[in-house]
């Protein structure tokens, strides 16, 4: 496509606006973890080195990086042979099961491994109905099959979006030009999909890094926990140091999807004229059909029945009754906050999608680390930014949103980019040789065939927020009650029954959202 | 755009609701948040709390009334029932409110520090579960100080310069009446790590977080070597572990074990659902096995209410607060007026060791030392 360099280069180069805008929106979801350097650099650097070289310390480091590497492989193995069952095979009720493995992504991952305990822990529903102990889920691989079942979605998500805009026809080129189905599947398919699941890896590792609540409850010790027990002891310099920590690992991760995904990114640019005819599962369809029920039973039911056991015959003794507020205020936030990442994620994204500068990569892998700091750090680092920077905005809904996009903006950037990748560059050309300027030919016809993507991102983004946790408790205004700030209110007063209401509505209103992402996919089913 | 939600806004239908009740606009009998407020009201229900008397101490019509918005950083735990203590004041002076945020105790404590370091803190108050995050406040010079006044009904093990306790809970023996008299209970902890009568019967919960406070504060007051003598002894006897502490006290209740380390709460919440059960509670003296850690208030730092603040805490530590806190979560109360549920010795008849509370957020070597004798 060199027919028109001229147009191309003015259409392309991103021009120092966007760059200047989305250097800007790096900066500042970089800058509330200014201060957890400033904490950090209180220890004196004979504590720092002690604290860094201990044995623990060591020893939480291989945990974390161990179940980094596990989560994203599960996830990988569990995320995109869902993904090509739902699109590419002749699976009955692919969309139902569509639905069905997506939705485990609605559910707060606290919830999902106090399920998973109260059903499979040693004193559990199953060793009491089977009269006999059940092997441990404590520790190491009862956190990363939890971790895993709640948050392989990421994974599939991405990998199906790729798969449905993927061209069908390659695959039959391969097929006409001798290929068996494996090997064109090796040649073609995956170095077309390759980019979206590693997108999508890159989420389930970051979050993996990030969580608290599941290895809390696991009883597995990685560097959440370690940076919780820090805090609790008031030793605030080094929790701060083990966050520090915790960033250089993830720039190790970002580093190495970076390597991944650098590949050839025209490959997102065939939006497929026709699908590929779809893989027949003859006698591998009960199998397939088995792995779906299995997902979906431990991921989805379990927790929903659990909360349903809750809802009957937990006890509610605490005195703090559920208001529909408090859901309101969830959507609330939560919508301002995809609103948000947003309009963020457009500037971060477009420059990446549009330029292979190194600035550019650096400012979309930066948004990243937010993300992968624990909630509880983002929270204490934006009360110290909001006390001093912003008194008057402490403590108010503008300041959460804030939280919100500082931990989710790349879950935004992440679908934002790919649709962006996967604007055929001919159409814009197309639009300026009919005479549209730059600005109408983005206007016109790039806007439109992004829109969907970047709903699709907000979607995301929203029910993350719902679920968000540790840095709502300490950021959201005096009062301001959501769904998730009740459920710990009361669960954590041990008033289980009182929490299956919220929970409830959460993961109501969350899987609702999550039906606007799926419907983005034009012909599934 | 005012930003500032604040819960009251959401209470704001049920308080005219009150107000109207009081005003005869609405009948008397139209919900049960009409109507003057009784003790009845700050009351428990159940077989242990039914026959209690009237407590004693000072009375809520005998303090200065309430007036005027208080922000409460609430810490962790029971503070949904703190929000229905907090309604009950709000019902009774229509003129006070109080706006709430609710988070875990230590991370409330983190945030008033850096709160206090870059400015001023928008609470006024701080009620935690534990002395460890009142204490890092007040270490950091966020707290303010309460007037002797507020505090002199609390024994002193009880209160600090910056903080005073609400309510406890006491380190207990939880055994089994058929198989133990009150007089084979020592009164030293110590002492259950050789004595053979207790071979095989014990039960503990050492995952549990009251349990390591404990041992913390053994190592505190005994010293490493003795602390990992008393756990391998206890080992030796053949200790069973459990999950928690209320598996405990059931276990002891049912005979499959004779005596156990627990919180003394957990044994009335058996005995409201069991009053027949063979389980009574004894405790030691002077040791780690007496500690009492305490929920507790604290003013912060910079708060323009300090007057308002120590009125608000006199209240929580009033007859009718503490009756709450003693009959609606079974915690100990702070002041001799009110006896706790169930027969138990009054605040001032324990004897708890000389040990700061605030040094129980020293977890770490306690987690070490249980993993290196094999207990966790």
């Amino acid at each position: 496509m060199s027919s028109f360099p001229a147009l191309r280069d003015r259409e392309d180069g991103p021009g120092a606006g966007l760059t200047l805008l989305a250097g800007g929106v790096a900066v500042a979801v970089l800058a509330p973890l200014f201060w957890v350097v400033v904490r950090a650099a209180e220890v004196g650097p004979d504590r720092a080195l002690s604290l860094l070289t201990s044995g623990s310390t060591v020893e939480i480091l291989g945990n974390s990086v161990a179940l980094v590497a596990v989560v994203t492989a599960g996830s990988v193995l569990v995320g995109v042979p869902l993904a090509v069952l739902t699109t590419r095979s002749d699976l009955p009720g692919r969309r139902f099961w569509t639905v069905a493995v997506s939705l485990p992504l609605v559910v707060p991952s606290y919830i999902g491994a106090f399920a998973f305990v109260s059903a499979f822990g040693p004193t559990g529903t199953i060793a009491g109905a089977l009269g006999v102990p059940v092997p441990t889920v404590y520790g190491f691989w009862g956190t990363a099959l939890v971790l895993v079942l709640y948050i392989y979605p990421y994974v599939f998500l991405t990998t199906r979006a790729a798969l449905l805009s993927f061209d069908g026809r390659l695959v039959e080129a391969a097929r006409t030009l001798g290929d068996d189905r494996r090997t064109a599947f090796r040649r073609v398919v995956l170095p077309q999909i390759g980019p979206a699941v590693a997108a999508g890896a890159l989420l389930v590792a970051l979050y993996a890094l990030s969580d608290f609540g599941t290895p809390a409850i696991m009883q597995l010790e990685v560097f959440t926990q370690a940076i919780y027990v820090e805090y609790g002891a008031f030793r605030r310099g080094f929790a701060a140091l083990l966050s520090l920590q915790l960033v250089a690992v993830t720039l190790v991760v970002l580093a190495v999807e970076s390597t991944i995904e650098a590949g050839d990114r025209a490959a997102y640019e065939s939006q497929g004229g026709r699908a590929a005819a779809r893989i027949r599962l003859g006698r591998w369809t009960g199998p397939a059909l088995a792995f779906c029920t299995l997902v979906v039973g431990l991921a989805l039911l379990l927790p929903l029945a659990v909360l349903g056991w809750w809802l009957v015959r937990a006890n509610s003794y605490s005195g703090f009754a559920f208001e529909w507020s408090f859901a309101a205020n969830s959507v609330y936030a939560s919508s301002l906050a995809a609103l948000a990442c947003v309009a963020a994620a457009l500037p971060v994204a477009y420059l990446s999608a549009r330029s292979d500068s190194r600035l550019a990569r650096i400012v979309e892998r930066a948004t990243y680390v937010g993300y992968a700091v624990p909630g509880i750090v983002v929270g204490l680092a934006l009360v110290s930014f909001g006390i001093r920077a912003v008194p008057g905005l402490y403590q108010t809904v503008p300041l959460l949103v804030f939280a919100y996009v500082v931990r989710f903006l790349p879950v935004a950037v992440g679908v934002v980019r790919s649709s962006v990748l996967q604007v055929d560059r001919s159409l814009v050309e197309a639009a300026r040789i009919l005479g549209e300027p730059p600005r109408g030919a983005f206007r016109r016809v790039v806007v439109p065939l992004i829109a969907p993507g970047a709903v699709a991102g907000g979607a995301l983004v929203f029910l993350t927020a719902m679920k968000e946790l540790p840095a709502t408790l300490l950021v959201s205004p005096t009062g301001f009650d959501t769904l998730v700030t009740y459920i710990w209110l009361v669960q954590d007063a041990g008033s289980y029954g009182q929490a299956a209401v919220p929970a409830l509505v959460l993961v109501a209103v969350s899987g609702l959202s999550m039906l606007v992402i799926l419907s983005r996919g034009r012909y599934d089913g | 755009m005012e930003w500032n939600a604040t819960r009251r806004g959401f209470l704001a239908g049920a308080g005219s609701a009150v107000v109207a009740g009081c005003t005869g606009l609405v009948p008397a009998n139209e919900g049960t948040d009409d109507g003057p407020v009784t003790i009845t009201d700050f009351r428990g229900s159940g077989p242990l709390v039914e026959s209690r008397s009237a407590p004693g101490g000072t009375a809520i019509a005998d303090l200065p009334d309430l007036s005027g918005d208080l922000t409460v950083y609430l810490g962790g735990g029971e503070s949904g029932l703190y929000t229905t203590l907090f309604d009950l004041f709000e019902r009774i002076y229509p003129e006070f409110s109080v706006s709430v945020q609710p988070a875990p105790s230590s991370q409330l404590a983190n945030t008033i520090i850096e709160e206090h370091q870059g400015g001023a803190s928008p609470a006024d108050v701080f009620i935690a579960v534990d002395a460890g995050s009142l204490g890092a406040v007040a270490d950091a010079g966020a707290a303010g100080t309460l007037p002797g006044e507020v505090t002199d009904p609390v024994p002193d093990a009880f209160k600090a310069d910056n903080w005073v306790g609400l309510a406890g809970r006491a380190r207990a023996i939880p055994y089994n009446t058929e198989q133990f008299s009150a007089d084979d209970i020592p009164t030293d902890v110590m002492a259950f790590a050789e004595d053979e009568r207790f071979q095989g019967t014990m039960g503990w919960a050492p995952t549990y977080g009251a349990f390591q406070a404990f041992v913390t504060a053994m190592r505190i007051l005994e010293g490493e070597d003795r602390t990992r003598q008393w756990l391998k002894g206890m080992l030796d006897q053949n200790v069973e572990s459990k999950k928690n502490e209320f598996l405990i006290s059931n276990f002891v209740a049912e005979g499959e074990l004779g005596a156990g380390f627990a919180n003394h709460y957990y044994s009335l919440r058996v005995q409201r659902d069991r009053q027949d059960a063979p389980l009574a509670l004894a405790f030691t003296e002077n040791d780690a096995g007496a500690l009492v850690n305490v929920s507790g208030a604290l003013p912060v730092a910079g708060t323009d209410s300090s007057d308002l603040v120590a009125r608000f805490v006199r209240h929580l530590l009033s007859a009718e607060a503490q009756e709450f806190f003693a009959t609606r979560t079974f915690g100990y109360p702070m002041i001799p007026g009110v006896p706790p549920v169930g027969d138990l010795p009054r605040v001032d008849e324990l004897s708890p060791p000389d040990l700061d509370l605030s040094k129980l957020s020293d977890l770490e070597p306690t987690l070490a030392l249980l993993r290196e004798v094999g207990a966790l």
